[in-house]
């Protein structure tokens, strides 16, 4: 009975090593290791036998199936992956096709560098405080030690609007505006529209961008506001920046500074853009001017501050290399599109 | 402001440095310098020189000239002007050859244009004695950074400046010994010393009107002036140098005493500019017996004007208010060098001083001119100079650094303050409106150490996180949404025109006026952000079949008092050059579901003009309209073009509130669908709000399935409704007995079940 388990496993592994397909090995399968099948067939003769045989005869038996099983288990794998591998030979794709559907639109430039630029300053302590574009006298010059008299509203061409108010000429009223809500010590900054009555060329706009900042605490100096402006373009510009202040004058500040930043072109040594100065005028800042502190509601004996204004709208276009202005309110698919 | 730097070079002593490095230092300093360019750069080599022979050249308007040249020997030049003719004595220029007219030209004979003297260019200069200049550079000062500095409107304050850099001593032009003595021959009358704080005149007689001589007509010219003849250039010559605005009245076409007083209204003058203006009562003017002679600080009368035959005059140094100067300057849109400098709030000490100096200069170029007794002064009280505590120890915590006390006071005496302990006197040039705080003082003491010299220091500050800017986070939600949903963003212009107003049908009087608009095109300001988006499509169409825009601005409305409200607005577009134009407004719908997924669109049968009459709809959240989807007219715009119109202070303040959590039900929930047959042109919203109103509790969710259009145009609309227990497994019962409440009032409102 030996001879014969043996004789029907040595077929059956040829037969499974001969299959061409799975449904050819399954079909050996159920012929031999079936519930009915041959060896089950061998398995009822067991009772036949004396009880010795029977130990042999099992042995043999099972090792015939433990060999049939793994044989038929290892074709089996390999008609799988052989499958498998058909498949996915067959399933080429062109990923250099372009997706359907929607590609996602683009940010306004004025917008990725305002989020920009009010993030670095949310990460050192600034509010982000909005003010009317439409303002009063009052705030945009008076409270700003700007009277009705001073030359000095002559360097800002002002659009006038019917019911004496006027469109601000720049983001400084909100310096008052801040003052009266947050009290001191404080730090803000807004960032807003801002209007001149200018002609429009492609270096002049009469609808721009600005950004004020305002830091109020005790005891502020110039030596702050210096290590603040360094650290302040060292962010924007992502790169240490050289820069230095000469005066200028500002009624709101006092004393004032135009602030340079070493030209980034030439690295200081004289070019063009920075007719060959080596500098290139970027914001106007100061000292709070104590009127402005006290139109604030600001004791100016008790605090000092500095405060700045930045134009993004000239950021953006240093950033991209934009060569007109125009482009910025253009609405110009071709041109937003790049951003 | 132009600076000569010959003139500064006279003026600071031992000027060891170059123009370039005066604008250099000028601009770290004082104030900022747009650069230095040459004046008269020909004289460079430039030498007197005699036509020997002036021959004309055939088919040429030059004639070539043999010249005896006094440092070069006999050259051979090709000229243009009609003037150069043999025995003339001019200026040559070498230049090196160049063929002119066929021949070679060596060298040029120069105008006074070209040599930088005048305007003259109507032919070479003739000289009557050899004159040599040197060529000047011409230091070119930013007005706007000399706004608050009435002293650096001339050479004199400037020349403070530099010396003070350098600390080189300061040559002070005026020698007041020079001032005529004697008793007072004009007689003046200021009726208002506030407008007018001082009055100063002196006469003068044997008095000869000729040109100025060149080196006068050189330096004004350098700085930008026209020499009109030697008289009226002195006056410009005190108002470059000290800067005293001064004028010249012919004495005898002068009538009477000279009245400093308001005009009447209506009263004339014709200006020395040949225009004539008309005056109000807040205008100062100088009288005399017959009326206007002159606007007080902006521009003299005609009629008294100096003359060829005048033979004495009156020079008139007074000070005008600044204000009131720059009032009736900027109404009669007449600025000139004068109200210029007046309105800076000019010192008053500074009167006597140009009569000093006038009379002085006027002897060197009006020889035999004499002084007619002393200047007459009519002033207002001496305000006392302002005196400044200075806290030194202040001065170091506002500079961030130590500069030492006697540095301090040796900076302070350069500008000519006087420090006694810690009071600071301010000198009269700076009093008028610039120092008067000890924050004047930090910025003296600083640009003089120069800003350079001080080191950054990081401020001490509290470390506490900011408030949030809650509306610029939630713009930036909007916005983030809408690129994700492929929305290019754009930015408009506030201004809009009437036309623009009229083509949406919004009457011009519910605009805010801009009363100085930059063209009449941008007059009025935007009430809605739809007149962009017109443009925009207008612009865009042209470019691109099918595209996508946003833009968050301010609508801004006009208030019956107080300033006007500005009312953040979304509006997005959405165009289509073909189709039927569905999938747009289908776009903006998603996008809108984004931003409030409670939102809902409400058919409106009350569509503007401007909108597609079957094709609008106002979008309203909890129980507010917050704004309106439609489809633009084609003929607003051409194609498919789709527009949603959002308040945001709306969306934000109705999408606010917290998100609270619902538990995920445990028992199962059951579905039903109802198919309904409607009317043509029933929209499904009206369908579901009956459905929704006749649900009870149980029902979760009602579901728009899909929607079918008979023949006839009736409508077959599907829905299906999730009804749930939260507590057990619904019955059958229940369930039934939703469904029938849903169908009863399907039937009441006149709809069949299909
Ligand atoms: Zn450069």
């Amino acid at each position: 009975m030996i001879a014969e388990i043996e004789a029907l496993a040595s077929a059956a592994l040829s037969r499974i090593a001969a299959a061409a397909n799975l449904d050819e090995m399954e079909a050996v399968r159920v012929e031999v290791l079936g519930r009915k099948g041959t060896l089950a067939e061998f398995g009822k003769l067991m009772g036949k036998l004396s009880a010795s045989e029977r130990v042999d005869a099992g042995k043999a038996l099972n090792g015939a199936k433990t060999s049939l099983e793994a044989a038929f288990d290892i074709k089996k794998t390999a008609f799988e992956s052989a499958a498998l591998n058909e498949r996915l030979q067959s399933e080429w794709l062109d990923l250099t096709i372009p997706p359907p559907g929607l590609t996602p639109g683009s940010l306004h430039p004025l917008t990725q560098i305002q989020n920009e630029i009010e993030s670095l300053f949310f990460s050192m302590g600034f509010t982000i405080l909005d003010g009317p574009e439409v303002e009063t006298e009052f705030h945009n010059f008076d409270a700003l030690n700007i009277p009705a008299d001073h030359p000095a509203r002559d360097m800002q061409d002002t659009f006038w609007l019917e019911g004496g108010h006027l469109l601000r000429t720049h983001t400084s009223p909100v310096q008052v505006r801040g003052m009266m809500r947050l009290g001191p010590p404080l730090r803000m900054i807004a960032p807003g529209r801002v209007f001149r009555n200018e002609e429009v060329d492609p270096s002049h706009e009469h609808t721009f961008y600005q950004l004020e900042g305002m830091m109020v605490d005790r005891d502020v100096s110039i030596a702050n506001l210096l290590y603040f402006m360094k650290t302040l373009l060292s962010g924007i510009f992502k790169r240490d920046t050289t820069v230095r202040l000469r005066p200028g004058f500002f009624p709101f500040v006092e004393p004032g500074f135009e602030l340079d930043i070493e030209c980034m072109v030439c690295g200081g040594a004289g070019c063009p853009v920075c007719k060959q100065s080596g500098w290139v005028e970027l914001l106007p800042c100061g000292l709070v001017h104590p009127n402005v502190l006290r139109a604030g509601g600001i004791d100016p004996a008790e605090f000092g501050g500095f405060a700045f204004g930045l134009g993004l709208t000239r950021l953006v276009m240093m950033r991209y290399l934009i060569d007109d202005i125009r482009w910025l309110q253009s609405g110009d698919l071709r041109f937003l599109k790049q951003f | 402001m132009k600076f000569s730097y010959q003139w500064l070079s006279e003026l600071v002593e031992d000027l060891d440095i170059d123009a370039k490095e005066v604008s250099r230092r000028i601009t770290l300093h004082t104030a900022e310098s747009e650069g230095v360019e040459p004046h008269g750069a020909l004289w460079a080599g430039a030498c007197p020189a005699t036509v020997l022979s002036a021959e004309p050249i055939p088919n040429s308007h030059n004639v070539k000239a043999e010249v005896e040249t006094a440092a070069y020997g006999r050259k051979t030049v090709a000229c243009g002007a009609p003037n150069c003719r043999s025995g003339l004595r001019t200026v040559y220029v070498p230049l090196g050859v160049k063929k002119v007219s066929g021949i070679d030209s060596d060298g040029m004979l120069a105008s006074m244009a070209e040599l930088g003297i005048n305007a003259d260019h109507d032919g070479i200069i003739e000289l009557t004695e050899d004159i040599a200049l040197e060529t000047d550079s011409i230091i070119e000062i930013d007005n706007k950074s000399l706004t608050h500095r009435p002293d650096l409107w001339g050479h004199y304050g400037m020349a403070r400046e530099l010396a003070a850099i350098l600390n080189k001593p300061l040559v002070d032009p005026v020698s007041l010994e020079l001032l005529p003595q004697g008793p007072p021959q004009v007689e003046v009358i200021v009726e208002d010393l506030a407008l007018c704080p001082r009055f100063s005149a002196q006469l003068f007689e044997n008095v000869t009107v000729g040109d100025a001589p060149v080196w006068l007509q050189y330096r004004l010219r350098a700085i930008g002036l026209n020499s009109i003849g030697n008289i009226v250039d002195v006056t410009n010559w005190l108002l470059a140098e000290l800067p005293q605005p001064t004028h010249a009245y012919d004495a005898d076409k002068v009538q009477g005493a000279i009245v400093v007083r308001k005009a009447k209204a209506g009263e004339k003058i014709l200006a020395l500019n040949g225009e004539e203006y008309s005056l109000t009562i807040d205008d100062l003017i100088i009288a005399d017996s017959s009326g206007p002679i002159g606007i007080a600080g902006v521009i003299g009368g005609k009629g008294s004007s100096i003359g060829p035959e005048t033979k004495r005059i009156i020079l008139e140094a007074a000070n005008f208010n600044a204000a009131a100067v720059r009032k009736t300057s900027s109404r009669l849109k007449l600025r000139t060098d004068a109200s210029m400098r007046f309105e800076k709030a000019q010192d008053p000490e500074n009167t006597l001083r140009a009569i000093a100096r006038g009379a002085e200069l006027f002897e060197l170029v009006s020889p035999g001119i004499r002084s007619l007794g002393g200047p007459t002064d009519v002033r207002a009280a001496v305000k006392p100079l302002p005196v400044i505590d200075l806290d030194f120890d202040w001065l170091n915590r506002k500079l961030g650094r130590v500069v030492e006390k006697s540095e301090v006071i040796g900076i302070l005496e350069r500008l000519s303050f006087t420090v006694q302990g810690n009071k600071v006197t301010v000198p009269s040039w700076r009093a008028t409106k610039d120092v008067s705080i000890a924050d004047d003082l930090v910025e003296e003491i600083g640009r003089m150490v120069g800003y350079a010299t001080i080191a950054p220091i990081a401020p001490a500050m509290p470390v506490v996180p900011p408030p949030v800017n809650e509306e610029r986070l939630f713009f930036n939600r909007l916005r983030a949404s809408a690129t994700q949903q492929g929305f290019d963003e754009v930015y408009n212009y506030s201004f809009i025109s009437e036309a623009q107003a009229a083509k949406l049908g919004i009457s011009l009087e519910a605009h805010i006026r801009v009363l100085n608009p930059i063209a009449s095109d941008q007059s009025l300001m935007r009430t809605t952000l739809l007149h962009g988006a017109l443009k925009n499509f207008e612009d865009n169409r042209r470019h691109f079949g099918t595209f996508r825009f946003f833009e968050i601005g301010k609508e801004i409305h006009k208030k019956s008092k107080g300033l006007p409200e500005e009312v953040p607005h979304l509006v997005a577009g959405v165009y289509n050059g073909h189709g039927d134009g569905a999938e747009g407004l289908r776009e903006l719908e998603r996008l809108m579901r984004g931003y409030a997924p409670a939102c809902e669109f409400r058919p409106t049968d009350t569509a503007h003009p401007f909108e597609h009459p079957l094709r609008s709809a106002e979008v309203w959240l909890a129980a507010e309209q917050i704004g309106r989807l439609f489809e633009f007219h084609p003929n607003w715009v051409e194609g498919r073009a789709a527009v949603l119109d959002i308040d945001l202070d709306k969306l934000a303040r109705l999408s606010a509130g917290a998100i609270r959590y619902q538990p995920i039900r445990r028992f199962p929930a059951s579905e039903f669908d109802l198919s309904i047959l409607t009317e043509p042109r029933v929209p499904a919203g009206t369908v579901e709000a009956i459905l929704r109103a006749a649900a009870t509790t149980a029902t979760e969710k009602i579901e728009f399935i899909r929607d079918f259009t008979l023949p006839d145009g009736h409508r077959s609309l599907s829905f299906r409704a999730t009804v749930a227990n939260r507590e057990r497994t619904m019955t059958q019962e229940e369930i039934n007995a939703e469904r029938e409440r849903m169908i009863a009032a399907i039937s009441a409102a006149g709809m069949k079940l299909r």
